[in-house]
This record gives C-alpha cells, structure tokens and sequence, in this order.
C-alpha cells in the first residue's frame, strides 16, 4: 500500500466489502464519488477455488483436527470445512465472549467478499405484512419505511445480481425480478400440490442468488453443487466479483485489504466523523484514513462492535449512541424444527453424479397472515427451507452384497427445516467485553442472546406443522424436531443499530445515517428493526442502495 | 481484450464439453482462470494469498496420497487391531462385482481419522473391536480375524438387523449393546468406503462436475397426487 492511498481524502470510506460494503462500494463509485473500501481480510483469487474437488481427495475428507483447533466455533457452521476453512476467522485470533447461560455462536468471514463467499444464497423480499407488523400485533415498532419505498431497489440488486425464482403471487413474500425458476423434483411438486390442495400454502422452488441463464457477463450455474467452496464461473452471486469488481473498474475506488478498523475518529468540533482508524492485519501498524463520510458495512455485530469501540467525551457510551440503544435488539432467525421423511412408493434411484442443483424449495409462511388471521398461541411466524429427493441408504441393514445393493437402492427423502422470526428485544444485546481483546488489542464483544417463549412457540408449531404437510403428501417414517437451537445458528444477525424516526428510540434514520452523527451511516443488518424470517441479505443489500443514493443526493446538495 | 461475455461463453462450452473426462481437470481449470482473469478488468489484481492461508486443498494438495503410500504404517491402530479392521471390513463390504472396503484402503483412512478424534470416539471404537473379539472367542474360540468367512458373516450377520419385533430404530429406544458395537464399526467403515474414490464410483459416480442443467420433474402435473 502506498503513502497516497492514505494521504487522500476521500469522500467515502466504506468498512467491510462483503455483501453491503460490496453495493455501498459500487452505488458510491459509480456516482462519481471518490471512494476507499477497507476490508479486514485478505484478497481472493478464484485459484483456491475448490468446488470440483473431489472429498476424497481431502486427507481427512472434511475432518481435519486443523480446523477443529484453529475453529472450533466456525465449525459450527456447515459451510466451514477442510476445504475452505482459510476463509473464515481463526476463533483464537478473533474472540468474543457469552454469559454461561447465554451461548451463541458467531460465524463470520474475514476475506474479501466476507460472508458472500459462502452464503446459502435464498434471496427473498419482506412484505408490509413485516414492515408493518407492530400495526397489526402490537409488538414492538413498525419499520420507518414501507414496502413501497424499498421495493424500487429490491429491484435494482435482483437485476444486477441475477436471483433465479418463480412468481407465486402469495402476500407474504414479493415477487421479483427473476431469472427462470431451477426445476423441483418429483417429491417436490408432490408435496406442493399436496399442501396447496390440503392447506392453501404455497411451496416454490428456492428463490437464489444464481444465475440459470447468462446475466451480467457472467455465465450461467453447471450444477456442479457445492458453492460454498466458490465458483470459478462466478455463477452465484459473491461481492468480489460482481460489486467489488464494478466500484474498482469506475476507478473511482481503492481497495485497502488487510484492514482491520478499530474504531471511527471524530472531530469533535464539527461533531461529524473525519475517517477510521485501522491496524494493518500482518505488520499490525496502526493507521488513519480520512473521508468525508463513513459508511459501516463490517455486518452488524461487528459495525456495532466498532461504534461502541469509538467512544468520545461527547459520546461516552459508544460513538452515535445518544439512545442507549446501540448493540441492544439484536436477533437472529430461531432454527430448530424440522421434519424429514420418506416417499416409499417413488422408485427414482439416487445418483452420484452431476447435475446437482444448488437450492431447495421455500415453503411462505403461513401463521398471523392476513388470510389465515391471528394464531392464539405465539405473534408472527416462520417459513421452511427443504427439498425431497432420492438418497444413498447408507444405513441400510445387512452386510454384505446385499447391503451394498441396498445403498445403490436408496430411499426417496423428504425434509422441510424451519426459519422463525426472532422478536426484538432490548434484553438481546451485544457489549464490549472489558477484559477481552483480538489479537489486534481491539477490544472485542460480549453477546447476550435467548430465544423466548415466542420463539419456542413458533418452533412447536412449525415441527408439528411441517410433518402434517409431509404426512398430507403421503410420507413415511416421519421424524419431527421441535427445539430451539442456540441463536447464531441461522446465520441472519440483525437488529443492533435499529433503524427509526425518533432518535430517542433508534440509532439510524431510515436512510441509515447516524441520528447523531449525520456524516456516519451503518447500512449493514444492524439496521433492521424486525427480524421477519426471510433471509435477510436481499433486504441488506436493497437498504444499502437506498441509503447509498440517499447518501449521494446529500453529496450533490453540499450536505454532507 | 475480448469482452467479458465473450470470454465468459467460451469457457462454459468448454466446461460442459470436457467435464465427464476427470483427467483433463486441470486443463479445465487452466483454461477458466484465463478467461476470468480478463473477464475482471484491470482494475482487478488477483495477488496471490500467503500460502500459508490457503488450505492443503486450496493449494491443490491431493491429500488422499497417504493412504498408497509404499511406506505406510498405522499411526492409531496396532497390527492386530489393523488387521481385524481390515477383516471386517472385508465382510461387511466385500468385493462383490465391485471392489470392497479393503481394496478401498477403509482401514487406512479409518486409522488416521482415529488419531484425531477424541478420546471418547476412540475409547467406543476400541469397545467394539474389542467386543467383536469377546463373541467370537465365546462362539468359535479364536479371535474374528482368525476365523473363517464363513464364520466371520455368521457371527455378525445377527447385529445386522433389527432385533425381532424391536423397535431400536425409533430415536428414544437404545439397541441392545451387541448391535450398538457393530452399528459403529459398520458405520464407520461405511462411510470410509462410500467416502473413498472407489466407493464413490461404486455409488456411479463417473468423474464429472457437471452434466447439463437440472431438470426436475418431468411429469404432467398432478401425476404425483
Ligand atoms: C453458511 C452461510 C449461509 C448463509 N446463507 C444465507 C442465505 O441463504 N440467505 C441469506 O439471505 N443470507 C445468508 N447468510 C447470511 C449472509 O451471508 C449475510 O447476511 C451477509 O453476508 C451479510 O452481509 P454483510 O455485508 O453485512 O457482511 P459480510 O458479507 O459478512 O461482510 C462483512 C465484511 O466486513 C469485513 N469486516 C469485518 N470487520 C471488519 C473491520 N473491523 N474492519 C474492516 N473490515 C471488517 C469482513 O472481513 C467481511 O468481509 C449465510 C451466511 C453463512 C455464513
Ligand atoms: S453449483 Fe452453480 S453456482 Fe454453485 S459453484 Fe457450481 S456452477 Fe457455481
């Protein structure tokens, strides 16, 4: 890195380029702004790509005690595995406590593209049923935005980043601009005409992230199947190849990799932020970088965790945190339910080959909607992620040739998994730890989060819901779980710099612009103020883009 | 520079065209990296990561070359161990028209995912050898490596399957300890060999990444209800 990457100024700097840092990155530089992305992690180059290797070709085929030592949390997440491990955080660099009582378990990327690299890529849009849900149920606050504001910019991330899906018309899930939809299996129209004729739901193929025709000069999926590994055809949607890759070709952006942002520099005399204060990952040198507006795209613990590292005089509690809210309503989708069975009567044979079709189906919530009314035990709801096909019967009995026989036969398998949505609630929060720091002496955060009695109620319901529906579409040998995993778990922490119109009440407006500080913005999770439970990373990257041409608009009036 | 359209197009017809032909895996690769090295602008500079950052598989280590290795011994297991592993294994999946476990090597990977594991995994799966030993000296008075095919499927063919009229299948109910024991030992040596390269071409596999695009249900609607 040279000595003028840092002596400019830039109009933005953006912290983090995964899937917001990557849009806020591209929004900002191709309106002209001149712009300095900081990412914590490393490059990446599609060289370690690993998709198309085979396990067996790994030493300990996805056992490795290398991950288990350096990551015994990351591995928590299916997706951290021998093959890619390298991606996520080392857990004995990169610590963060719990209260005993109160476990929970943080996955997170420090790379280029962050979480991206790897995500599950179920893309869907909130409706106003979310939005809106305190005006109907009286929990909590509405959204300072409704549907109709985000929706022009739902449709600016689907057409750029290419989400393949199919139109149903259901209310509680948005159409959008979609790519043709993947095909379901046999079991799957089964089970969705099952439960459409049996209980008016509506089950869809996933609504992901992946291009099933050329987009964007970018080529269609090969069905080679395990994306979490990377793409060397950039065929699913990652931020260093598409958004990343726009906001440097402007030649408006510069990229700092090895960046690690430890806190936001004030001048206290403007009462406006000057620019960030990072620690070189390798040489650990601390260093500044000055803009005229900062823009937090770390994903939400980790923004909040440098809000309430920027502590100032003014701000004694963390920087923008006049509310005493910052780091409190934290939320993350309650998982724990699920059911799985088996078709007998479907005699398709399980194959070991190609193509296998990197999504599931999406079963729309169905419980506190305006068709189906109020449910008398729990508030707002949850959907299911899934998929039916044929499978090798490892567990077949017998020894012998009969057992391997018995494998090759298979048996057609059935399962739906549960997404609920996580109330907002101040008692969930994030803090900084005061005796604990990251290898960079960066303080780090403690996390206090429990599921509640609605969040139990809700995974009740869906365990038993989701094996009625098996059971409707004639499914066998039906194992229902109806727990509730630690939070974490789902991946889709949100809710510690709510979004709102009083600054009393919230930390940002509802263009993610600090209510204190009015040259800061946080554009990642952090900013939402319900949970909902669709996957939230759609809705972030939609947010970004709002709050990034809002943020421009000011640029052009002088404001900022 | 051709554009990144073009670029890109070329390289997914050249995907599809090679793919069934695992060999030419690495002229595939080749061949995607410069197309999309181009395809990302100059702006894009692709410096290579610290090696010390990417994982064996990301350097493009193949990791399964210990297990042919002329030299190899067993890092977990001793020799009487190693071989009643492989004398189970041998049973439970033999070489039918396809090789089996033992030519799959099962023993070898099973002996290095040993070493790693915890005490607890390692102290069951000594259990079960150990128990599989015990009936075997009860019911022929040798030890299982010792004793005939034949013997060798007899003796466990009874823990293969459920007990009569037991339900130890459902999740609440235990098994009895005998088939708790084989159940280990069979899963284990499973998942070596449908994990291994010979277990994968066993279940079909034929060495490509890709082969078309998903097509689903074919059926007129309805026909599944
Ligand atoms: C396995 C898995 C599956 C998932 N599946 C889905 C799914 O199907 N659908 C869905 O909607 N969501 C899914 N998610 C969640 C999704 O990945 C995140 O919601 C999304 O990536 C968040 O975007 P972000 O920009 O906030 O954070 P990230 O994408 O995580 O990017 C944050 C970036 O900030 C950088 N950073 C962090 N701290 C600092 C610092 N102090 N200084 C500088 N840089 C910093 C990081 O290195 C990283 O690059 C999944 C996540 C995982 C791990
Ligand atoms: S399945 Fe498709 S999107 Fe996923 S890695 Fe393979 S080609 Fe890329």
């Amino acid at each position: 890195m040279t000595r003028d990457v840092l002596q400019q100024k830039y109009d933005a700097i953006v912290v983090g380029s995964g899937a917001t840092g990557g849009w806020a990155a591209k929004r900002l530089s191709e309106a002209g702004l001149k712009v300095a992305l900081l990412e914590a992690g490393r490059s990446v180059t599609p060289k370690e790509f690993t998709e198309h290797l085979p396990s067996f070709k790994l030493k300990y085929r996805n056992h490795s005690p290398e991950v288990l030592r350096t990551r015994p949390i990351q591995k928590q997440c299916y997706a951290c595995m021998e093959y890619n491990y390298e991606w996520f955080v080392n857990d004995l660099e990169n610590p963060y406590s719990t209260p005993p009582d109160r476990p929970f378990t943080w996955q997170r990327l420090r790379i280029l593209g962050g979480r991206s690299l790897v995500w599950g890529r179920q893309s869907y849009r909130l409706s106003d049923v979310d939005f809106k849900a305190a005006s109907r149920d009286g929990y909590d606050v509405d959204w300072p935005f409704a549907y109709a504001d985000l929706a022009p910019f739902y449709d600016i991330v689907e057409r750029y980043v290419g989400i393949s899906g199919a139109a149903e018309k259901d209310e509680m899930l948005p159409d959008g601009q979609f790519l043709p939809p993947m095909k379901m299996s046999c079991g799957e129209v089964r089970l969705r005409e099952a439960i459409k004729a049996k209980f008016g739901r509506t089950l869809t193929i996933g609504r992901t992230a992946i291009l099933t025709q050329p987009h964007n000069g970018r080529v269609p999926c090969h069905y080679c199947g395990p994306c979490e590994r990377g793409c060397m055809t950039f065929s699913y949607f990652s931020s260093p190849f598409t958004t990343v890759k726009d906001a440097l070709n402007t030649g408006n952006c510069t990229l700092i990799t090895d960046a690690v942002v430890s806190h936001v520099d004030m001048d206290t005399s403007t009462n406006k932020t000057k620019g960030v204060t990072f620690i070189n990952r390798t040489t650990k040198e601390t260093k500044q970088v000055r803009g005229k507006a900062v823009i937090l795209c770390a994903q939400a613990l980790e923004s909040t965790r440098i809000l309430l590292n920027s502590s100032t005089p003014e701000y004694p509690n963390g920087l923008a945190n006049s509310s005493g809210l910052l780091g409190h309503y934290l939320m993350d989708h309650v998982v724990g339910a699920d059911a799985s069975g088996t078709f007998v009567d479907m005699d398709e044979l399980p194959t070991a080959n190609p193509p296998h079709r990197p999504n599931g189906i999406y079963v729309v919530r169905y419980r506190n909607t305006p068709a189906t009314g109020k449910h008398p035990h729990f508030i707002r709801g949850y959907g299911f992620q899934g998929g039916a096909s044929p499978r090798f019967n490892t567990d077949a009995p017998g020894i012998g040739a009969e057992y391997k026989k018995a494998v090759k036969l298979g048996t057609y398998h059935v399962s739906l998994g549960a997404f609920g949505e996580s109330l907002a609630n101040f008692d969930n929060f994030c803090e900084i730890d005061p005796d604990l720091k990251d290898v960079w002496g960066i303080p780090a955060l403690r996390i206090s989060m429990a599921h509640g009695n609605n969040e139990a109620a809700l995974m009740r319901d869906a365990g038993v819901t989701a094996a009625e529906m098996l059971e409707a579409a004639g499914a066998k040998d039906i194992h229902v779980r109806t727990g509730v995993e630690m939070p974490g778990m789902a991946i889709h922490e949100v809710g510690t710099a709510r979004m709102g119109n009083n600054p009393k009440k919230s930390v940002l407006n509802a263009f993610c612009q600090s209510h204190d500080v009015h040259n800061l913005l946080v554009t990642d999770g952090s900013c939402f103020v319900s949970s909902a439970c669709q996957n939230p990373t759609l809705t972030m990257m939609a947010i970004t883009v709002r709050a990034c041409d809002h943020l421009v608009e000011r640029f052009r009036r002088n404001e900022v | 520079m051709p554009s990144p359209d073009s670029e890109a197009a070329l390289s997914a017809s050249k995907l599809r065209a090679l793919s069934p032909l695992i060999k030419r895996r690495d002229l595939i690769r080749t061949a995607l990296f410069a197309s999309v090295a181009s395809a990302l602008g100059p702006a894009f500079s692709f410096a290579q990561a610290a090696s010390l950052e990417l994982t064996p598989a990301a350097r493009g280590e193949d990791g399964s070359n210990f297990l042919t290795d002329p030299n190899w011994k067993a890092v977990f297991l001793n020799d009487q161990q190693n071989e009643t592993l492989i004398a189970l294994s041998d049973v439970i999946i033999p070489a039918t028209e396809t090789p089996g476990a033992k030519e799959a090597l099962v023993n070898r990977y099973l002996d290095l995912l040993l070493s790693v594991q915890p005490t607890e995994f390692q102290q069951q799966f000594m259990d079960a050898l150990n128990f599989i030993d015990a009936e075997s000296q009860k019911q022929f008075g040798r030890d299982f490596r010792a004793l005939v095919p034949d013997d060798q499927r007899s003796l466990l063919t009874p823990w293969a399957y459920p007990r009569q009229g037991s339900t130890w299948m459902e999740e609440d109910e235990q098994p009895d300890p005998a088939h708790q024991h084989f159940a280990r030992l069979k899963a284990l040596i499973a998942s070596g060999y449908y994990g291994s390269e010979i277990g994968q071409k066993e279940l079909g596999w034929e060495g490509g990444f890709t082969n078309g695009v998903y097509e689903g249900c074919q059926h007129p609607p309805t026909t599944h209800t």
